[in-house]
């Protein structure tokens, strides 16, 4: 059982005050994922979680105990490093046994833990070799191994997988799913990759300069982005934001075409509509009903294809085609929002509709 | 077969390494070359006698009363190198995770702990003989002063006492060396390493014992072996603080006191006898060459790449 909640953490640096006021519950054997971008707050807040920095203000329960005081080595927290941050000094097994040791574990006992750790992470043939003698893989394994052995209520994982390369990361990312299901602990993973977040994450919490902008499942943030920032962070490419004007049953662009659609109820005159590149379908050439775009370039991605185009306000708009789809450059072509799939904005305060 | 054919390269290489090449040669190389070639010759005075071989060695180490006169010396070097081994290194250790941890003042400090290794050895044998005056010197002032009589003694001028006060002093005036150097290993640990060993201990004692010195030992290689040469090369230190005969009663006689006065003489002495003095310096040569390197390459192994 392990559940976290955090009420009203502030966090300063100084004069700087980095998290303004974070507010989260965490349930038993959830898979949470902190996402942001660089400068957010996320690993700050990871810090705060397990005790390697001291909250300024507000508090943070683990199962209704109060942690803000106790060390991190007492918290029942372990964490895996962006730089894995192995003892360069010690061999495999001594990594994994100093932490153990110092619980005061007797010897059959670490000798069992560090078995099923390396047994489960395909370690068992490297447990006498040092740090500098792993790949990057293998020693990020370790790093994970070693936060294992303590058998802690919480995994705190920072960036993991930044400092491995494109293939490995896919692959590694399946082995943290997949050790999330076999051990069941819950685990707070930050990332600033939101294809990592939505991949992996029972619950995605996505920062935003030191605050929460908001907390749900994948699906949520995907379907019903709370406000502009986490619309167009999540998603790959990137939803089009569009500022539209909205009269007569229709949204309008300057000089660039309308399509038939209300904006819902709270809506002033102009509306921002978001457009995911999946919503969009293409016409050649003007067509009646849509914004009349230039084509600025066709990206190919064997499966996709993503042709980019600007509009006639400047916007530069994504749209998913089929992968035979070609345009080239500056041919002019429709660009039409299918209307059950778009996303409305207030146009001042960025808030969903 | 390639010709040498001097290029306007070759000129300019030439021209740079030629110059001190030969002031190499002149001032290092053919001294002690001839330092060497002495220890093999009886000398009277000045003047070079026969060849004589070993027997200059064999005088030294062996003959009466330079046997007890050389290994009170050795004795002596081998105190200093272990006790400043302890007292200064470890000193430094603790200054530099002080100076590390920023304990409040860790800017001033930083200089401050620094600031005698840059003084003359000179200024600091006089300014520490003044200070150990027996009766005007601040030390013995102080002491009294605070009612610690019993600790007010005259600390160069008796035997069980004076050595001692030397190896404070040295310890005093060099501790920014070993601390200068101890702090860079520090500063040069990831810090995510120590977050991760905070993460399993929250003894201070535990993260010193098994992660921060064991990864700033290697780049303590370094200050050991320095110190070394420097405890068997020890000389400005007691020369101006006790003087040739090591007084009181040579019970602060370092190998290179020692050779001093054999080599050149001194009032007490009168004698001068290079060959003696040469002996004695070719025999501290190698015993200093020997064991540092010996030990550079022991300690070489256990370096850790971070």
């Amino acid at each position: 059982m392990a559940r976290l909640s955090l009420k009203g953490v502030k966090k300063r640096f100084k004069e700087t005050e980095v998290l303004h006021g974070i507010d989260l519950e965490i349930g038993d054997r959830e898979f949470v994922v902190f996402v942001g971008p660089s400068g957010c707050g996320k690993s700050t807040l990871l810090r705060l979680i397990a005790g390697l920095d001291p909250i300024t203000e507000g508090s943070f329960r683990l199962n209704e105990k109060l942690m803000n005081t106790v060390p991190p080595s007492k918290r029942g927290i372990s964490m895996v490093f962006q730089s894995y941050a192995l003892y360069p000094h010690m061999d495999v097994y001594e990594n994994m046994a100093f932490g153990i040791r110092l619980m005061g574990l007797d010897k059959p006992e670490i000798d069992k833990r560090i078995g099923e750790a390396a047994k489960m992470l395909q370690l068992e043939p490297l447990l006498k070799r040092k740090p500098r003698e792993l790949s990057g893989g293998q020693r990020q394994r370790v790093a994970i191994a070693r936060a294992l052995v303590r058998k802690p209520q919480v995994f705190l994982l920072d960036e993991p997988l930044s400092n491995l390369d494109a293939a490995l990361r896919s692959e590694v990312r399946l082995e943290i799913a997949k050790l999330h299901q076999d051990i069941g602990g819950t685990m707070i993973y930050v990332t600033h990759d939101q294809i990592e977040a939505m991949t992996l994450a029972d619950k995605i919490v996505v920062m935003n300069e030191g605050r929460i902008e908001q907390v749900g499942t994948p699906h949520e943030l995907y379907e019903s982005p709370a406000n502009t920032f986490v619309a167009t962070f999540i998603g790959s490419p990137k939803m089009t934001l569009l500022e539209a004007r909205t009269a007569n049953g229709k949204l309008s662009i300057p000089n660039g075409g309308s399509v038939t659609g209300s904006a819902p109820d709270g809506a002033g005159e102009t509306v921002t509509v978001g457009m995911r590149p999946d919503a969009l379908d293409i016409a050649e050439g003007d067509a009646p009903e849509g914004f009349g775009a230039d084509v600025v370039y066709t990206e190919y991605l064997g499966n996709d294809a993503y042709v980019y185009a600007r509009l006639a306000d400047g916007t530069l708009v994504s749209v998913r085609a089929a992968p035979k789809t070609y345009y080239p450059a500056n041919a002019r072509i429709t660009v039409m929002p299918r209307a059950e799939a778009l996303h409305y904005f207030d146009s001042a305060s960025g808030a969903r509709l | 077969m390639p010709r040498l054919r001097l290029t306007g390269r070759g000129l300019w290489i030439t021209a740079l390494i030629v110059p001190p090449l030969a002031v190499m040669v002149t001032f290092v190389a053919y001294p002690i070359l001839s330092a060497l070639a002495y220890a093999f010759y009886d000398w009277q005075g000045l003047q070079r006698g026969d060849f004589v071989g070993l027997a200059n060695f064999h005088e030294v180490l062996f003959t009466e009363p330079f046997a007890t006169w050389t290994r009170n010396a050795f004795v002596h070097n081998v105190i200093v190198f272990f006790s400043l081994m302890v007292i200064q290194n470890g000193f430094g250790f603790i200054l530099a995770y002080a100076l590390w941890r920023e304990l409040p003042g860790a800017a001033f400090h930083r200089v401050a702990v620094f600031l005698p290794v840059v003084l003359s050895t000179v200024i600091i044998g006089f300014l520490w003989k003044l200070f150990f005056h027996p009766l005007f010197g601040p030390v013995n002032q102080i002491f009294r002063g605070l009612g610690l009589d019993f600790l007010a003694q005259p600390w160069l001028g008796q035997s069980s006492t004076a050595l001692a006060s030397l190896i404070f002093v040295n310890a005093w005036a060099w501790v920014g060396f070993p601390t200068l150097v101890f702090l860079a290993g520090m500063q040069r640990i990831p810090g995510e390493i120590l977050d991760a060993a905070r993460m399993e201990t929250d003894s201070e004692w535990v993260v010193i014992k098994k992660i921060v010195w064991p990864l700033v030992a290697p780049s303590a290689t370094v200050v050991f072996i320095l110190l070394f040469i420097g405890s068997f090369n020890w000389f400005e230190l007691p020369y101006i603080m006790v003087g040739l005969d090591g007084s009181p009663f040579g019970s602060t006689d370092v190998l290179g006191l020692y050779f001093y006065r054999t080599a050149f003489g001194n009032q007490s002495a009168g004698v001068q006898d290079f060959g003696r003095g040469s002996a004695l310096a070719v025999i501290t040569f190698l015993f200093i060459a020997i064991v540092a390197a010996f030990w550079t390459v022991r300690l070489r192994k256990r370096e850790i790449q971070l």
